[in-house]
């Protein structure tokens, strides 16, 4: 009976052996597989966070500050008479849908305001949203485009600007194609010789400043609107009346 | 002898951690989605930080897929993610068929939480710290709710699956898996949102 439980034995304790053997080569397989991937995903992250935070990205400025004739440094487009009563300061950007119902709702009645003399209306073109145009910097190519018209044709200002609104596209999409905003000025009766010269993006180091001196000024988001310097939030901004009322109150009280 | 009656231990406390962070961010994002409800200027402005902007994420129509905020979900599954998780730490035997149905439940919900990501991701343009911890708190809970049905075979799945499951989840496939899908939700967020999340530094350089 020994004689046959031996070999037996043995050969159970070597089969038991192999398994493990064969289960150690595996678990360390695992093991190894694992640290690679782990490691080379890490280097990836790493690598990306250099490139971002190196700022190759799409629109971010880098030629000299220039800015347009007929805006100031810190990035007023002026629109309407200097002896304006009251003046109506407004930040936003092209891509910012809440902009975009601003203007929907106080866009003709600023004009009324500037038309009849009673406020001027300062544009403050900002661009911080190029992200979220799918690459193509959507809030940069207008604001650029807007700054070149105040550098060219300074009275079809406000026209280009609420043309712009008028097709304002949804955030996240590629926005408008340079061919398009180039329509949309021209049927503001933007010189061509001046639409031609949105795609020399000449401004856009300018809008990055200017964007910058915005926001540490304290302006926290857009659409900002102040009246003669003071922040407006006494009203709703997206409908048509309270701007209108306190910008006339002003006028009024002077 | 601890160890041997419950190797489990770990797992299950990493899925009450997860469920426990999933159910905060959850109740955070139901408070703030009240509070955009009662008063609908606080959000209606584009913010700043370029990466949360606009309460983009808040109003858009995914954010209320089925007709309430996505967050009360969260309210309503995770707390019974927390008991199963609690049952198992304190050493309860689920039945199966129970863990089955949370396996499916939870699957259901781990597939909603990345339709949500890439919609942030590629519609929508914004991210949020909250959802982001929602995404990865529901993506460890799901792995971890994973390795116990394939252990305890859980799943009634055909035998040679269950058997090619428990091997690999015995050598750790799975933590392997798990940690490289974590890494590449982190790589994927810097890559779309690198420059934004960079912001100030880019526009300085």
């Amino acid at each position: 009976m020994t004689t046959t439980a031996r070999p037996r034995a043995r050969a159970a304790e070597l089969a038991r052996r192999q398994a493990a053997g064969r289960e150690a080569r595996r678990r360390r397989l695992v093991m190894w597989t694992g640290a690679l991937v782990v490691v080379g995903l890490l280097a990836a992250i790493a690598v990306a966070v250099a490139s971002a935070s190196r700022g190759d990205g799409t629109a971010v400025a880098t030629g000299e500050v220039t800015a347009p004739a007929h805006a100031t440094a810190d990035g007023v487009v002026g629109v309407g008479r200097d002896d304006a009563p009251v003046t109506v300061s407004v930040f936003f950007d092209y891509l910012c849908p809440f902009c975009g119902r601003f203007e929907a709702a106080n866009g003709a009645e600023l004009e009324r305001l500037v038309d009849s003399g009673r406020a001027r209306v300062e544009l403050h073109p900002l661009a911080f949203l190029d992200a979220q145009s799918d690459g193509t910097s959507y809030s940069s190519r207008t604001a650029n485009a807007l700054a070149t018209v105040a550098d060219g044709a300074p009275d079809r200002v406000l026209a280009f600007h609420q043309g712009l609104f008028r097709q304002q596209p949804e955030e996240g999409t590629r926005g408008l194609t340079d061919q398009q905003i180039a329509d949309i000025a021209r049927d503001a009766d933007v010189p061509d010789a001046v639409v031609d010269r949105f795609g020399d993006r000449t401004f856009v180091p300018w809008i990055a400043d200017v964007t910058e001196r915005a926001f540490a000024s304290g302006i926290s988001g857009t659409p900002t609107v102040l009246v003669d310097g003071s922040a407006f939030s006494s009203g709703d901004l997206y409908t048509a009346g309270p701007l209108t009322e306190a910008v006339e109150a002003a006028a009024a009280a002077r | 002898m601890h160890r041997a009656r419950r190797p489990d231990t770990a797992v299950w406390a990493a899925m009450l951690l997860g469920s426990v962070a999933s159910l905060v961010a959850s109740l955070v994002l139901s408070v703030d989605a009240l509070r955009l409800a009662e008063d609908p200027h606080a959000a209606l402005s584009c913010d700043f930080n370029a990466v949360i902007s606009c309460g983009t994420v808040a109003t858009s129509w995914q954010a209320s897929v089925l007709g309430f905020p996505n967050a009360f979900l969260g309210l309503m599954t995770e707390p019974a993610v927390v008991v199963l998780a609690v049952a198992g730490l304190s050493g309860v035997r689920l039945p199966r068929s129970m863990m089955c149905a949370a396996q499916v439940v939870y699957t259901v919900g781990l597939g909603f939480a990345y339709w949500l990501f890439h919609q942030a991701m590629f519609s929508i343009g914004a991210l949020c710290p909250w959802c982001l911890l929602v995404t990865v708190a529901t993506t460890s809970v799901w792995f971890e709710m994973t390795r116990i049905n394939i252990r305890q075979d859980n799943l009634f799945l055909p035998r040679g699956l269950q058997s090619a499951l428990s091997t690999a989840v015995r050598l750790g496939v799975d933590v392997v898996v798990l940690v490289a899908w974590l890494l590449l939700l982190v790589l994927a967020v810097v890559l779309r949102y690198g420059d934004a999340l960079f912001a100030p530094a880019a526009v300085q350089g």
